[in-house]
């Protein structure tokens, strides 16, 4: 049933393939990619933009060949509708910026899903500010020279793609880079080709990438670092800690994010998240000489940063994310444990004691010896009145209160 | 059981015995308020991200205003606390009221009593006086847990000042405590107070002030006893508590305003933490790399000489941007302006240029009437006629 199904999708898939394919000839109406390079292949091919600027025209066959678009066999004309047939009609850029912003809209014929979520980025609310250097598609992806990122079949990002990454971002954002580089993370990915260390799109996303400034984006920051760092796979090869969300939310600090994160994440608190501490692209190992808070001197620094008054005991009131045990903060663990007996300790005697009194006088009710209502030690008189020495019987039966007491008359 | 034999004196109102003063009760009454609403903002903290813990928390505005109202409580509570001790005070030095409250042997021999009269093993159970070891055990663990909660509060609102003093593990050893504490306090008062105050018997005396006659049998028959057998004793003449208030009073304010600087210290020891936002990563987001350069044009060779109002200076390249693709080795029409010669030439209509006679060449002739593929601009058309009009040069 399953092998039928499958194959049934394969079958599918291939016919639609095959339509696409016929698609995609059918779009290059005798305007075959020969005819562009005709004239495109020669060097000196050049338009003159309107800042006096001169923009090559000239296209690279060869490079163009290697793409993902070449080798799918993409014609010239799918993406540049409006140029069929010759002369082309005139077309006007100010400068190379405008340019690729007149032009970049032909992805989306293609690749909708993706432009779609480009507008909900930062990049994209940048350039609704008019910061027009924030990023389009071919800025990320080239325009005659986009790469293969993801294996055709499984949509999975290829290996050799998360190097490539960084660099790409690097091309914006270059001091960002640079200190990703010395991080645990990026000098793990670019030096060792490390699968398990995150990109930049596994923080902040792709082509949906979120303004990482803002209180929502910081409030849920745990969240995302914990996604990796309470992975017991992952972390298990590195030998890190996987308790380390559970003992930031147990805190003062993660609590307060946390709920701040859960009630109302647009909010914002001053207590810190992981970054605050660990830093944001320059993270480096807790055993680090220079910025490691497994350093006292480190992470002395790091609270004064919010505590500036903070003197050198002040670090130990943070766990450093152990859970107390007699070795580690044996203080807090003593505690800890003192109340873990003393509480059932005090309650179970309190317990014993209301238990057996209950028990007392619901035995009394159901001999109906107590009076409904009735108050305490009332059955005393017409128990045994006066049989124990150590508590004379001093108080003469006195059942019903219109008896009026000797002394009172 | 007969009627007494005697006249029936008038029958008096029933008699009540005083248990709690008016102060006491309003003691009482902004106690419990106070406990009230710590434990319910301070539980809900303890246990912020159990879902009843997290419901209460935001129900209160968020868990920042729960800390806001969990400190103003406290800083109420502590008052209270600090009255209670001056009231205290005031009467045992000024009043000499025996210290009924203190635990003593008895009160232990008074448990066993009970259990042994619970198990069966004895008859008849304790007889408490003014406070049995009921109401004792109470106090006593209200007033320790005040104190536990008082030390460790302070602790956690001044981590800075603690942390100067002891090692910083006292923080969150403080924490522990304050939690556990509460946790113990709240079940104890739930499972003990609720038990013997109100489910055994709903005793009033805490809002009425006072117990009937029967209740005081019950619950304090020695005090009862004591009461009726006229062993109480008397309280002090008024000339003597005056006198002695006189002597107690300045004491009192003094101490009242020293524990009252205390508290005040207790609020505003130490600014702990900034109120900002920690700064974060402080780096220029938008840093873009020196970009690969874009490719440029292959430079038009020059040739020493050239001058620029020349073919080889100008035309050669304005006629391949903008009519090669036509009139470069296609030669559309016949005419190829790849190269002078050919340019000269022209095509099928004529004569490409001729030279001082731009009027005789066909380039200029098409071009000047404009809409031509390749369109030159006006500029550049007079360009092109001065060029001619000057004899055309190649170089």
């Amino acid at each position: 049933m399953k092998r039928t199904s499958a194959a049934l999708l394969l079958g599918l898939l291939g016919l639609a393939l095959a339509a696409f394919r016929a698609f995609a000839q059918q779009e290059q109406p005798g305007v075959s990619n020969q005819s562009c390079l005709a004239c495109h292949a020669d060097p000196n091919l050049g338009m003159l933009l309107q800042n006096g600027e001169q923009l090559s025209l000239f296209i690279d066959s060869e490079v163009y060949a290697q793409s993902v678009h070449g080798q799918g066999g993409y014609a010239c004309v799918q993406c540049h509708t409006g140029l069929r047939g010759y002369p082309h009609p005139s077309f006007q850029a100010a400068d190379r910026r405008d340019l690729s912003l007149q032009l970049y809209a032909a992805c989306q014929r293609c690749h909708s899903g993706e432009y779609q979520r480009t507008l909900d980025s930062a990049h994209q609310q940048a350039r609704d500010r008019g910061v027009l250097e924030a990023a389009v598609c071919t800025d990320c992806h080239g325009a005659h020279d986009t790469r293969r990122l993801t294996d055709a079949r499984s949509g999975a990002l290829l290996p050799e793609s998360r190097s490539w990454i960084p660099q790409t971002c690097a091309r914006c954002h270059n001091a960002i880079y640079e200190k990703y580089l010395t991080s645990v993370h990026g000098a793990a990915l670019l030096e060792e080709d490390n699968p398990d260390v995150p990109t930049c799109i596994d923080c902040h996303g792709v082509h949906s990438i979120e303004d990482p400034t803002t209180a929502a984006f910081r409030l849920d920051s745990p969240q995302l670092c914990a996604g990796c760092h309470t992975d017991p796979e992952r972390m298990g090869k590195y030998g890190i800690s996987t308790q380390v969300l559970d003992t930031y939310v147990a805190d003062f600090h993660g609590t307060t994010v946390t709920l701040f994160e859960k009630q109302s994440p647009d909010a914002e608190t001053n207590k810190p998240v992981c970054f605050d501490c660990h830093g944001v692209h320059d993270i480096r190992r807790t055993d680090d000489p220079v910025k490691g808070l497994q350093v006292r001197e480190n992470l002395l620094a790091r609270c004064q940063v919010c505590h500036p008054d903070a003197s050198s005991n002040f670090p130990d009131a943070w766990l450093s994310h152990y859970v107390p045990s007699a070795e580690r903060h044996p203080l807090v663990f003593a505690v800890d444990t003192f109340y873990k007996f003393f509480i059932p300790g005090v309650l179970g005697g309190m317990g014993v004691i209301v238990a057996l009194d209950a028990s007392w006088r619901v035995r009394q009710r159901l001999a109906g010896r107590l009076r409904p209502g009735a108050g305490l030690a009332e059955t005393e008189a017409a128990q045994t009145p006066a049989t124990d020495s150590a508590q004379p019987a001093a108080v003469e039966p006195a059942p019903e209160e219109s008896n009026p007491d000797p002394g009172d008359g | 059981m007969a009627e007494p034999p005697e006249v029936s004196p008038p029958q008096p109102a029933p008699r009540t015995y005083p248990r709690f003063e008016r102060s006491q009760r309003i003691e009482h009454a902004v106690f419990l308020t106070s406990f009230t609403i710590l434990a319910v903002t301070g539980l809900a903290q303890k246990f912020a991200t159990a879902p009843l813990g997290g419901a209460i928390l935001g129900a209160l505005g968020g868990i920042e205003t729960a800390r806001v109202i969990h400190r103003i409580t406290a800083v109420i509570m502590m008052a209270e606390s600090i009255y209670h001790l001056l009231a205290v005070l005031h009467r045992t030095i000024v009043r000499r009221v025996a210290l009924s409250m203190l635990p003593a042997l008895e009160d232990v021999k008074d448990l066993l009593r009970d259990l042994g009269f619970y198990l069966g093993l004895r008859k008849i159970r304790s007889r408490p006086g003014r406070f049995s070891y009921v109401e004792k055990a109470e106090y006593f663990a209200l007033v320790w847990g005040t104190l536990i909660m008082i030390l460790t509060g302070f602790m956690m609102w001044n981590p800075i000042a603690t942390a100067n003093l002891l090692p910083g593990e006292a923080i969150p050893a403080a924490k522990s405590a304050h939690g556990n504490e509460a946790l113990l306090a709240v079940l104890a008062i739930v499972l003990w107070h609720f038990y013997h105050v109100h489910i055994r018997h709903f005793n009033r005396s805490m809002f009425t002030g006072v117990l009937s006659r029967q209740e005081m049998q019950h619950e304090h028959p020695a005090e009862l006893e004591a009461i009726e057998a006229g062993t109480q004793p008397l309280p002090a003449p008024p000339g003597v508590i005056r006198r002695r208030e006189r002597a107690f009073l300045p004491g009192a304010a003094l101490l009242a305003v020293a524990l009252g600087f205390g508290l005040l210290r207790f609020v505003t020891f130490e600014q702990s933490a900034i109120t900002t936002v920690p700064p974060g990563e402080v780096v220029d987001p938008f840093v873009p790399q020196t970009p690969t350069p874009a490719p440029t044009l292959a430079p038009i060779p020059t040739v020493a000489g050239v001058r620029p109002a020349s073919w080889r200076g100008r035309f050669e390249g304005l006629f391949r941007d903008r009519c090669g693709s036509c009139h470069g080795i296609t030669a559309v029409s016949g005419l190829s302006l790849a190269e002078y010669d050919s340019a000269l030439a022209g095509g099928n209509s004529g004569p490409g240029i001729v030279a001082r006679d731009a009027q005789a060449s066909w380039l200029v002739r098409i071009q000047s009437q404009g809409g031509h593929p390749g369109q030159l601009t006006s500029d550049e058309l007079a360009e092109v006629i001065d060029w001619i009009e000057a004899g055309a040069p190649e170089q």
